[in-house]
């Protein structure tokens, strides 16, 4: 018998919550190096907030993102934040990721998430999209998931440059320990080639 | 010699465009896009449906039978290995990979590209999806994205990255490669490409290659007769020269723009009409007017224009008219609805070939229409959600007719509100029209064809620019390259007295324009006023100096005078100084091989024509005039060789008809000769010597009664021509009309009582009776 709507949802935010137990603690992979290194935690000694860039090689507008993104990457790096450039399409293989990287100049952290647990982690359905995670006690709780900025409408229609950099504001709300402001829209791009289960 | 050397500035329309995108947020963005929930829930739907069971599959819309051949018709044109798109849809992966996409560009009309309402102007290769097209790909997805059986899907398109014409007869490269940035707003570049042959040649159809293709969003090809653009900028053109629109020197000659050389990813070969290529002279320069989107990592753009040439010049002569509100373009800040319109009568029947609608980001809704003189309305085009990105020209399936009278009208509003997008400017500003992207136009191209042009009467494009240009000048009186053109167009009429007026209307707003008082001073010498004109051109010449700008054309201008007036030791001077300044300008040398043979020197004179056809093969001085000397010398196939040309670029010159006329006829093209002569004679009916060459040709084809006809009105012009009245006599008694022949021989006679051959032809009649 299906439980009720409202108990169905309960029941999903109990399993990220467990994920992100998981996750913090080490006891299984959150997704694979270009080596095909598993990667077994997101944050590292001094990271205070994770973020996480979802990508597609093969998405355009994810690919236009990749200048904003690296200087976000620069700018909050040396405040102890750790940017990850996730890869959760299962046609983004090591060596695909390898050459875009390379041809994007993309040097940062890099996850391939074939399993998509991080995506579903982090609740992202599109290629860009972005999640801001604190850091505490060694546990990831997400404060921010959505759109990088608002220059992206919908597919299609853009604005000759963003007016509000949702993103950053949330980093920087987060490293501040003030409260995260939500995205003021949807992300726009390609969606997640989501795994059939 | 019929050298004419009147300047013309028409503004380059061509220019212009751009893409970027627009669309208001709280609007019209909001109507047509899912919330964050609904995207979600789409993609569950697929993915769920996905899953499901395929007991029905035999009644699903399959990607083989239904999908593939929509595709393949629509979208990978561009959406192809290497192709524009961004990604490939050729095959059933591809498909089911960007399905979500697919769907949400195809519902919400973003793809294919087309932004004309049906039923508003009846375009060619209409790229709109129709509503069960949209609602099959729904479908499709909705029901899993079946495959079905592969053997049902008709073979891809091929598609490759070279030229899909075949070998160009001539490739042009940009100088130097772009260097796109990865990041940042998108960018307008006009880039310039030489054209490096000597002779003039016809383009019938051009192809562009970018490379990546996937960033170059559009290219709009121009005409830069003179190379204008890359002498203004002469330390940096070969990188390209920023901006969204133009503003071109046209030159010297009435050659309005007369094709939409607009280029985008989805039709790269530009076929034009036959009997409707377009030109390229030696000197001219090809610019691309490109719009580049980053595309997230550095690129290096390269650009390749391959022409395909015809031997045929057009037999027909399109010419591009606008109608703009740029005069009325003063949008205050957060107005989400602010109107200009315009409107235009034609002076002539047109046909309308295709039309192009052009505004940058806060263009909104955009209507063009026609009022006939009988009062029906007929549209040409309706936008109602304008977005730069996606602008193209729209040709008609079927030309349409608009008789002389009709109104022409466009009505375009724009949105300078926070709610659209696309707004620059953040909060809004006040925008008025410019050339920048953060500037606003409001133009709507035609191109049109003149018809049922009368035979005799000025070119129609002349009519058409003369309309136009008042239009502009009724709206913005001070507008001095609208006064220019139309002084211009009235020059081209040989309407110079109304052109003088003009030209002193503009130099009384700018009285130190070196190029005006030049022009004045054609227009005042087409008028017969030479003294005056010798004193426009001599101030045109002060001011050169005062202000170190060439006076070329206002000293070669006066150095023709001096021909004309047989001073030609004096011009030959004045020439020789000139070359020392402008020696790449083949007029100059032209003019002065004219000089040297007005004073005798046709060695010298040859050896100036020759050079100057080395500059400029198409050089109509050294054409007409070495044609002429070979045409006198008995070298006809030389002759017509070079003379058909110069009738080309002079069709008003009599003496070009007259000596092609006599080519012809030396080479025993009897028939062309009189096409010739009767262009001649349409020209110059009050001229005596061309109704007796008509006549002679008549004759010699076996037109006796017509040949007669026209010597008879050589004579009421030249009554006391002997000859003459002895070459109608003789035709008469060709004809058997023995008493008109004795009479017309005896007035002969009575002009020339020795007129050896009129004797002999009297003796003749006499002898008959």
């Amino acid at each position: 018998m299906p439980l009720p709507a409202f108990y169905r949802n309960v029941a999903t935010l109990a399993l990220i919550a467990a994920f992100a137990a998981m996750c913090a603690y080490g006891t299984g992979p959150m997704g694979f190096d270009l080596h095909g290194k598993p990667i077994p935690e997101l944050a590292g000694p001094g990271v205070r907030v994770v973020v996480l860039f979802f990508a597609a090689s093969d998405c355009p507008i994810s690919n236009r993102y990749v200048p904003e993104v690296a200087r976000l990457s620069r700018e909050f790096s040396s405040q102890g934040v750790r940017f990850w450039w996730v890869y959760p399409n299962v046609g983004d293989t090591a060596a695909v990721v390898e050459q875009h990287n390379r041809e994007f100049s993309i040097s940062g952290y890099t996850l391939l998430d074939p399993k998509q647990t991080v995506t579903a982690m982090a609740h992202a359905s599109t290629t860009s999209e972005a999640a801001v995670f604190l850091v505490n006690g060694g546990r990831l709780r997400e404060v921010y998931d959505g759109r990088i900025d608002d220059r992206y409408i919908s597919i299609g229609q853009e604005r000759p440059r963003p007016e509000h950099h949702d993103l950053e504001v949330a980093i920087a709300a987060a490293l501040a320990g003030k409260p995260v402001p939500q995205p003021g829209g949807r992300p726009v791009g390609c969606s997640i080639v989501f795994l059939q289960k | 010699m019929k050298t004419q050397r009147i300047a013309v500035a028409v503004p380059v329309l061509t220019a212009v465009l751009y893409l970027v995108c627009r669309l208001p947020e709280g609007t019209r963005a909001a109507s047509r896009m899912p919330a964050r929930g609904e995207g979600a829930a789409t993609l569950a739907a697929i993915g769920a449906l996905g899953r499901s069971g395929a007991s029905h599959a035999e009644d699903r819309e399959t990607w083989s039978r239904d999908i593939a051949p929509l595709l393949y018709r629509h979208c990978t044109t561009c959406h192809h290995p290497g192709g524009a798109g961004p990604f490939s849809l050729l095959t059933y992966a591809d498909a089911r990979r960007w399905a979500p996409q697919v769907l949400a560009v195809t519902q919400s009309r973003f793809m294919p590209p087309w932004l004309p309402e049906p039923g508003y102007g009846d375009f060619a290769d209409v790229r709109r999806l129709s509503d069960d097209e949209r609602a099959l790909i729904q479908r499709w997805i909705d029901g899993g994205m079946t495959q079905g059986d592969p053997k049902e899907a008709p073979p891809p398109p091929h598609y490759d990255s070279t030229w899909q014409l075949g070998q160009p007869d001539l490739v042009l490269d940009a100088p130097r490669p772009v260097a796109l940035q990865a990041g940042g707003t998108d960018i307008f570049l006009n880039l310039i490409m030489p054209y490096p042959l000597k002779e003039t040649r016809y383009i019938r159809a051009m192809e562009i290659l970018p490379s990546p293709a996937r960033v170059v969003h559009h290219a709009n090809v121009f005409i830069d007769r003179l190379g204008s653009l890359r002498r203004s900028h002469p330390g940096d053109w070969e990188d390209g020269v920023p901006g969204m629109d133009l503003l071109m020197d046209a030159g010297n000659r009435f050659e309005p723009d007369s094709h939409f050389l607009f280029w985008k990813p989805d039709s790269p070969a530009l076929v034009e009409p036959g009997g409707m290529p377009w030109r390229l002279d030696s000197g001219n320069d090809l610019g691309l007017n490109i719009h580049l989107k980053p595309s997230g990592k550095p690129e290096t753009v390269t650009m390749r224009v391959g022409l395909y040439f015809t031997k045929d010049p057009p037999v027909h002569q399109p010419m591009l008219l606008q109608l703009a509100g740029d005069d009325k373009l003063d949008i205050p800040a957060g107005d989400s609805n602010f109107v200009v319109e315009d409107s235009l009568t034609l002076p002539v029947d047109v046909q309308v070939l295709g039309v192009y609608p052009h505004a940058h980001y806060l263009g909104h809704d955009m209507e063009g229409w026609a009022i006939l003189p009988g009062g029906e309305k007929k549209w040409l085009v309706w936008i109602k959600d304008w977005d730069i990105n996606r602008q193209s020209v729209y040709r008609y399936r079927v030309p349409v007719l608009l008789p002389q009278g009709t109104v022409l009208h466009m009505k375009y509003s724009f949105d300078n509100s926070e709610d659209n997008p696309h707004n620059p400017h953040s909060p809004p500003v006040r925008v008025h029209a410019g050339n920048r992207s953060e500037d606003e136009m409001s133009h709507l191209w035609l191109q049109v064809l003149p018809v049922n042009t009368p035979a005799k009467g000025p070119d129609p494009r002349l009519l058409l620019e003369e309309a136009w240009m008042r239009n502009r000048v009724s709206k913005s009186p001070l507008d001095r390259l609208s006064l220019y053109n139309l002084a211009a167009a009235l020059a081209g009429q040989e309407r110079f007295t109304e052109a003088a007026i003009v030209f002193r209307q503009e130099l009384s707003i700018d009285p130190k324009n070196a190029r005006t008082l030049t022009a004045l001073g054609a227009a005042l010498e087409g008028a017969g006023q030479t003294r005056q004109a010798e004193e426009s051109y001599r101030e045109a010449i002060a001011i050169g100096v005062e202000t170190g700008v060439s006076s070329c054309d206002p000293r070669f201008n006066l150095a023709r005078l001096q021909v004309r007036s047989g001073n030609y030791s004096e011009a030959e001077m004045e020439f020789r100084q000139l070359l020392e300044s402008c020696p790449e300008d083949a007029g100059i040398r032209s003019t002065l091989g004219a000089a040297l043979l007005g004073a005798g020197r046709q060695d010298d004179a040859v050896r100036e024509f020759n050079r100057a056809l080395e500059l400029d093969a198409g050089d109509p001085t050294a054409l007409f005039n070495l044609g002429a000397m070979a045409a006198d010398s008995g070298n006809t196939d030389q002759a017509v060789k070079l003379l058909e040309p110069a009738v080309r670029a002079w069709p008003a010159s009599v003496d070009a008809h007259e000596k092609l006329a006599l080519a012809y006829a030396q080479s025993g093209r009897l028939n062309d000769a009189l096409e010739q002569l009767r262009s001649a004679a349409a020209l110059t009916p009050g001229d005596a010597m061309v109704h007796e060459l008509l006549s002679q040709v008549l004759g010699d084809l076996g037109h006796t009664q017509e040949a007669i006809g026209e010597l008879k009105q050589a004579l009421q012009l030249n009554a006391g021509d002997a000859d003459g009245w002895n070459n109608l006599g003789a035709l008469e008694l060709r004809a058997g009309q023995a008493d008109a022949a004795r009479a017309d021989l005896e007035h002969a006679l009575r002009i020339n009582p020795e007129h050896p051959q009129a004797k002999a032809n009297l003796a003749r009649v006499e002898g008959r009776n």
